[in-house]
């Protein structure tokens, strides 16, 4: 049975967590509009796991290096500069997948090598034990951070100028939510890869604000979506031989049209002339 | 500076991002504690960007603000603890997952501080405004749910549930029903003199100034144009295509 084998067991804890997280920061990213910003950071993250393969060093520290270089440039040093983050978003996307694809070319092996492979569409079976104790390190850190500072967060979500107008220091919970979402978008990648993780940051959270009108159901509902599709996505990849990224982003976009078709949202009432 | 003073502004412009010319220009303001004043004028005269000038919510270009003795540019945060603050046509999404308590309860946060969550006496306080707002019925409700006015007195409440001692509230009474419109500023009257505060209203309509008032600014162009009893600053508005309200004094 294929439940027994160790790389099986890691790959389904790791799909729990990954999901769990992705679907949770992803709620932060849709509520405070940071989405043109976590598509950048999640190509900068994909640039930087890249050149960790043409350099043969660990591609898990240069994701986490250009996804934190990618968060520095469109958060402090686009305000410094007073330039508007959409402007260095779309600036820093085509520079990361440019950047990505050129170090792809100039990576050792000749062809589609196993680690290129696993840059562009993720490779969750190849989940290490240091690999995961990184991740509940993460995962743990993440809530418990998360936890600690919801008030402010509840309140940036719902306006980030009303926050400042009632004397919260919004800036650093701003930058705190970009670099964590750095840092889940990197640990996240050997799940569906760099071309496809956004998606893991967007359908969840989209999904449940689709369905759930309180804040507090809806940061606990995308997690469990994302966990859920990261979860089916692993065992129909499993069952079928496609690959898991992809069976991943098919299941969150399959969850993310159910609950267009039955959100409540989309019962309106006729209006009589 | 002189203590008795709530807000001093002296030769202040404020410049919107992107913008070249600035919104309001040297202005200079003095407003002492417990004043009741309005702030009229035409559209775009400037009547927001004094009030979030004042608030510190956006950038000096020029000049300098004191409120409560403390200047903005240095202790903005703290100043903004002390200011309930009511922005102008503050509407949200239908489908805003958050209910109106959640958002009234928000005023309390930033006195609060970090890593304190908000008591009984904190939800008790928000329940309170509620009540004098008439909303309490509508607490738990999703606050995208409500009508344009019940959504107004959730801002106001929220702005109340802060037991500031600054009031400013930018056109409050524009979405209200008639009946409320009554009763409301009649409200914020009788808050401003129980509780001593210093409250700034900014509205298109003159005559919801009331007896209360003993100071109106009337702005144009960017400047005041106007500052004095209500008669007099109303006298003003009277002729409203006048060059002063397009290029200021």
């Amino acid at each position: 049975m294929w439940l027994e084998l160790a790389f099986i067991q890691r790959a389904i804890i790791a799909c729990i967590l990954s999901g769990f997280l992705t679907g949770l920061i992803g709620v932060f990213v849709v509520r405070m509009r940071l989405s043109a910003i976590g598509y950048s950071m999640s190509h900068g993250a994909f640039a930087g796991a890249a050149l960790g393969v043409a350099i043969s060093i660990n591609p898990l520290l240069t994701a986490l290096l250009f996804s934190a270089a990618t968060a520095l440039l469109i958060g402090p040093v686009a305000d410094k500069a007073r330039l508007p983050p959409d402007l260095i978003t779309s600036i820093a996307f085509p520079l990361n997948m440019a950047l990505a694809f050129v170090f792809l070319t100039l990576s050792p092996e000749v062809g589609l090598s196993s680690e290129v492979a696993s840059v562009l569409w993720g490779s969750i079976v190849s989940m290490t034990n240091e690999d995961l104790l990184w991740l509940t390190i993460l995962f743990s850190s993440t809530l418990a951070l998360i936890g600690l500072f919801w008030k402010e967060l509840f309140a940036i979500m719902f306006d980030r100028k009303m926050a400042e107008a009632d004397g919260i220091n919004t800036k650093p919970f701003l930058y705190f939510i970009i670099f964590l979402i750095g840092l889940v978008i990197t640990f996240a990648l050997k799940l569906v890869g760099g071309i496809l993780i956004f998606a893991l940051l967007f359908n969840p959270s989209s999904s449940a604000l689709q369905y759930l009108q309180d804040m507090r159901k809806i940061i606990v509902a995308s997690p469990i979506l994302g966990a859920l599709s990261c979860l089916s996505g692993l065992i129909a990849s499993i069952y079928l031989d496609l690959p898991v990224g992809s069976c991943i982003v098919l299941f969150s976009t399959l969850i993310f049209a159910i609950s267009v078709l039955f959100s409540p949202k989309r019962r309106r009432k006729e209006v009589k002339p | 500076m002189d203590m008795n003073l709530a807000i001093y502004l002296e030769g202040v412009s404020t410049i919107y991002e992107g913008e070249r010319r600035p919104a309001i220009k040297d202005v200079s303001l003095s407003i002492k504690r417990g004043e009741f004043v309005y702030v009229v004028g035409p559209n775009a005269s400037g009547k927001t960007t004094l009030l979030e000038t004042i608030n510190g919510l956006l950038p000096l270009y020029k000049g300098r603000v004191f409120v409560l003795g403390y200047n903005i540019q240095t202790h903005g945060r703290k100043v903004r603890r002390e200011v309930g603050y009511v922005p102008q046509d503050f509407m949200v999404d239908p489908g805003e997952p958050y209910t109106a308590l959640d958002v009234v309860l928000m005023g309390r946060y930033g006195n609060l501080g970090i890593l304190r969550s908000p008591k009984e006496e904190d939800l008790e306080k928000a329940m309170e405004t509620m009540r004098l707002m008439g909303i309490d019925d509508q607490a738990k409700k999703p606050i995208g749910k409500l009508s344009g006015g019940q959504q107004q007195k959730v801002m106001i409440a929220r702005a109340l549930a802060k037991e500031p001692k600054i009031l400013l509230m930018d056109e409050p009474f524009s979405n209200l029903d008639p009946e409320s419109r009554e009763r409301i500023p009649e409200l914020i009257e009788r808050l401003h003199e129980e509780r001593g505060l210093t409250t700034i209203i900014v509205t298109h309509d003159v005559r919801r100034i009331s007896g209360l008032c003993r100071r109106v600014i009337v702005m144009g162009g960017g400047k005041i144009v106007a500052d004095g009893k209500p008669e007099d600053a109303l006298a003003l508005l009277e002729r409203p295509l006048s060059p002063v309200f397009i290029r200021g004094a």
